[in-house]
């Protein structure tokens, strides 16, 4: 058995000293709650991800980046593997329980999977600005989360994802650097993924969040988001294209580049799964989950199996 | 289904890591998912599975009172000390000596 605490403010101020949770501790309940449902949503949104990376497969032009998408769908699926591991070893769903209740349309998944990838500009933009986005989020967990067993997990998720970013840029480079039907393709696609992009951060975080308070996320979302936009207006300003905000606004003298009013509307209906897409994703999942289950089965029946071949 | 834990190791100088876990049926399939889903771009040249069921774990309360013998170490303090006292002896010579 691992470490106790008698209360939650002895817990919390062992938090508060760096202090890292491992899972035989005995964590408080509303700990292992909000921290299992935080885990949970990543790795469905890691799934989420890999089914859209692998619609692409076929549709990917040139072998260097189909190759470079077939490693990236391995690499996503794995990140849902590696976090449904952490989950479960929290005791409060079991993996197949989790796939389910995903697959049943029951629990959540990030935002910009709701929406639909319909041309190779839309899936260059996800591969980018959403994937720098949600490398954001998780370098801000990784920098101080308290429970160890999500950090080390988050190191190797994170190197990985270093490598989808730099091929989502070089992809837009090429993009940039193309023909003008190309750059319109793009334009467009940074039209219809600029603001869900901008949404995966969520609202201002509210004072009271427990994920701060308990060292999950190290930073607000407001202060991730700004930091983005600060980031991705001018470099892709910088390659021709145009932010789809009228209220940006760009301060000279001090170089910053600021958001306007953000509407969350949007991002409201995806966490409902009333998002543009929800229905046939979910359905998409929920059927290949249907489909293999010939493989689940031949997986927990290959022991007795192979103890009765023949020698 | 079984749960087993990875270890993996980096050339001559690192120990044995832990990577994460897997469920598999048995130890061959394990292999292959550990192979697939651990060490994708090298992140290791050895690799160890451990059914879950054969780890043997020591309780907190029974490993952690070691942190507490201070006498298994030396400071070395009562040296550094003596060091110092024998340069702030020799420091006023020395100015001596260059002035």
């Amino acid at each position: 058995m691992g470490r106790s605490w008698s209360s939650m403010d002895d817990f919390e101020s062992f938090l508060d000293d760096g202090g890292i949770v491992e899972v035989d501790d005995e964590m408080p309940d509303a700990y292992r709650n909000a921290v299992f449902a935080f885990i949970e949503m990543h790795a469905n949104s890691e799934l989420m991800g890999g089914l859209t990376e692998r619609d692409w497969i076929p549709r990917t032009p040139g072998l260097r980046h189909k190759m470079a998408v077939l490693a990236k769908t391995q690499d996503e699926i794995g990140h849902g593997h590696l976090l449904y591991m952490v989950a479960a070893d929290m005791g409060l769903k079991t993996r197949r329980e989790m796939l389910e209740d995903l697959f049943a349309g029951q629990s959540k998944f990030h935002n910009v999977f709701h929406y639909r990838a319909a041309t190779w500009g839309d899936q260059v933009a996800i591969s980018f600005l959403v994937d720098a986005a949600a490398l954001a989020s998780q370098q801000a967990v990784f920098k101080n989360c308290s429970y160890g067993p999500y950090r080390r997990i988050l190191k190797r998720i994170i190197s990985e994802e270093g490598f989808h970013m730099r091929m989502g840029e070089e992809r837009m480079m090429l993009i940039a650097e193309g023909t003008d039907f190309q750059r319109a393709m793009f334009q467009q696609s940074l039209d219809n993924w600029w603001w869900p992009a901008l949404q995966l951060f969520g609202p201002d975080s509210k004072p009271d969040d427990v994920l701060l308070r308990w060292h999950i996320k190290s930073e607000r979302n407001e202060v991730l988001r700004a930091r983005w936009v600060q980031k991705f207006a001018p470099l892709l300003i910088s390659y021709g294209f145009t932010i789809p905000d009228p209220g940006l606004v760009h301060d000279a003298e001090a170089d910053t580049w600021t958001a306007g009013p953000i509407d969350w509307e949007p991002l409201k209906r995806t966490l409902a799964m009333g998002g543009p897409d929800s229905a046939r994703r979910i359905g998409e999942a929920a059927a290949n989950w249907a489909d293999t289950h010939w493989v689940r089965e031949a997986m927990d029946t290959a022991p007795e199996r192979s103890a009765g071949a023949p020698a | 289904m079984k749960r087993y834990e990875v270890f993996l190791k980096k050339d001559g100088r690192d120990e044995y890591r832990h990577a994460g876990s897997l469920n598999a049926p048995d130890d061959d399939l394990a292999l292959v998912l550990a192979r697939e889903t651990y060490l994708r771009r090298a992140e290791g040249d050895r690799l160890w599975l451990v059914d879950r069921a054969h780890l043997v774990v020591g309780d907190t309360e029974f490993v952690a009172p070691n942190a507490d013998k201070p006498h298994r170490h030396n400071d070395g303090e009562r040296i550094a000390e003596r060091r110092r006292r024998l340069r702030e002896e020799r420091a006023p010579r020395e100015e001596e000596a260059g002035s």
